[in-house]
């Protein structure tokens, strides 16, 4: 009953957080899951550029849909977009530069490491989502059957998904990126696609310590 | 059998090397403080919220009671103080612990002293800033005011009360009608042993051998606490300094004023940078606590072995103790145990 209440003020907690700064809404429900994590994706992560999309080719269809005749008025859409569609695409572009995730994952948390950016966080506890939240946003993530979704709520309407989706053999993971804006009327969306490597081995053991920072050593060395 | 016949030369015959009752004046109780309770909650979904770093917390729990012993001792108040893994029920004076609070700001401990007799003499938080010692004196000077209000008899009956539950522990059939439970927890003398009772000099000369012991496992923590200052000490800072940090940045974005226009792309990477660097600074201080854990692990375990084997020797004889002690009171006494 106490994780219910959890779940039901986390999701009202976001959907108040969503209105009050006229916020896009998430569109899917936080959803509980039970036993073990839906899906593994832990491992390194190297992007596929082949199979990746073009952020030009992505903004270039995207305005086109925009300045496209309205069906009601026959005018294309308020040129104001144009400026903020072009804003959203240039953060998605920011935001997905990584060419490397390096994602980990245990019975409570999924880390998903990025080159000069935070580290995402997804924690689940007893099959439930919990947000990990400060003045300056929030981050809840959600699965969605075997699709790990990422949902970072910003003020000023601002809304950061990242939609995580593995192959049935386990060697890539497709990662669509949408950034929505109560400024824009139109989200957008951005595809990457990554492949499972393995990272070479060090010629060094390193430890992270307080005192002495990164130590290293050629040779066996105990944490 | 010839250890056993050792041990019982040793106990009927060895002279009382150690003395509950010894030159101490009657105000200077021994004091048994047990490891903290390092305070972290169950509900480990609450762990990051509350900023606990469970790893740090355990380490936090061995060492902290060491600080607040170099306090008591160095008021020259109180007879030896020991720090003991786990509760000694029969200490004169016990003291145990929980960690409410830590960061590099503020340390919140739950402290409760409790006498052989079961009279709580203080229970109550005591916070201080990390950085000095407020927090044990002002719990020691607690300590003291609750001493300063018993006699010397009551202070003489807590050592009396304290051997004998001690005793009780170890020859139940001997002690049980020397002492009373009552039902509040709190134990009332009966009546005393005679003073030339020969159970009763058996029962201090093993209180002595396990004392002996105890300050084995006592300067093995005591090493522990030396290891652990100095990085702990850095921990501290490196909280310290993150707490500020995200003070000054609270402050600096209620204070300043955005000019970037809402939607426009500056405006948008204004919004994720506050967030990227408040994540960041909050993965920074997870990589400290790996990195303290990292560094005081090997030690820590390394010392809970060695303390693990100590306490195992004990307990085992303890176990031969309590058997060969109602065997010397069914010999006496003709009472079977």
């Amino acid at each position: 009953m106490l994780k219910l209440r959890k779940l039901v003020s986390a999701i009202a907690c976001l959907l108040l957080a969503a209105c009050s700064a006229n916020q896009p809404t998430i569109d899917e429900s936080i959803q509980s899951f039970a036993g073990g994590m839906p899906a593994d994706l832990s491992g390194s992560w190297e992007r596929d550029y082949s199979r990746s999309d073009d952020i030009q080719g992505v903004l270039n269809s995207t305005l086109r849909r925009i300045y496209r005749p309205q069906p009601d008025s026959g005018y294309p859409a308020a040129s104001q977009d144009l400026s903020k569609v072009v804003a959203l695409a240039r953060f998605a572009e920011l935001i997905t530069r990584p060419d490397v995730l390096t994602i980990t994952q245990d019975d409570f948390e999924i880390k998903v490491a990025r080159k000069d950016d935070f580290t995402m966080l997804c924690e689940f506890y007893d099959g439930y989502a919990k947000r990990t939240e400060s003045e300056f946003g929030a981050e809840v993530c959600s699965w969605n059957g075997h699709q790990l979704v990422s949902y970072l709520v910003l003020p000023d309407g601002l809304l950061v998904s990242h939609r995580f989706t593995m192959s049935g053999d386990e060697q890539s993971l497709h990662v669509a990126t949408t950034i929505s804006s109560s400024a824009s009327r139109v989200p957008f969306t951005v595809n990457r696609v990554y492949m499972r490597f393995e990272p070479p081995e060090s010629d060094f053991n390193c430890v992270e310590t307080l005192s002495m920072k990164r130590v290293c050593s050629t040779g066996e060395i105990t944490p | 059998m010839m250890r056993f016949i050792i041990v019982v030369l040793v106990l009927l015959l060895a002279p009382a090397a150690f003395s509950a009752t010894d030159a101490r004046l009657p105000t200077e109780l021994n004091i048994s403080i047990a490891m903290f309770d390092p305070g972290i909650p169950e509900d480990r979904s609450t762990h990051r919220d509350l900023q606990i770093f469970p790893r740090v917390r355990k380490i936090e729990s061995l060492y902290l009671p060491f600080v607040l012993r170099n306090v008591l001792t160095s008021q020259r108040q109180w007879g030896a103080i020991r720090v003991v893994p786990d509760s000694d029920v029969a200490a004169e004076l016990l003291i145990y612990g929980t960690i409410v609070r830590s960061d590099g700001d503020v340390l919140s401990l739950q402290i409760r002293a409790v006498d052989a007799r079961g009279h709580v003499w203080v229970d109550r938080v005591f916070s201080g800033s990390t950085d000095n010692q407020e927090l044990y004196t002002e719990f020691a000077a607690s300590l003291l005011a609750a001493r300063s209000m018993l006699d010397e008899r009551a202070l003489r009956n807590i050592v009396e009360t304290s051997l004998l539950r001690y005793a009780q522990q170890l020859a139940p059939a001997a002690f049980d009608a020397y002492l009373q439970q009552n039902p509040d927890d709190t134990f009332t003398i009966k009546r005393l042993p005679a003073s030339n009772d020969p159970m009763v000099e058996r029962i201090e000369r093993i209180r002595g051998v396990e004392y002996v012991f105890t300050d084995a496992v006592d300067a093995k923590f005591r090493e522990l606490s030396a290891d652990v200052a100095t990085v702990y000490e850095l921990w501290r800072e490196y909280r310290r300094k993150y707490n500020q940090f995200q003070r000054e940045e609270s402050l600096r974005v209620q204070t300043s004023k955005s000019y970037a226009e809402r939607g426009s792309y500056e405006g948008i990477l204004e919004r994720y940078e506050q967030y990227k660097w408040d994540r960041q600074a909050a993965e920074e201080q997870e990589k400290w606590a790996v990195g303290f854990e990292n560094e005081m692990g090997p030690t820590i375990t390394a010392i809970e072995e060695r303390v693990a084997e100590l306490e195992g020797w004990v307990e085992e004889r303890y176990a031969e103790w309590q058997r060969i002690l109602a065997e010397l009171f069914e010999l006496e006494t003709g009472l079977p145990d």
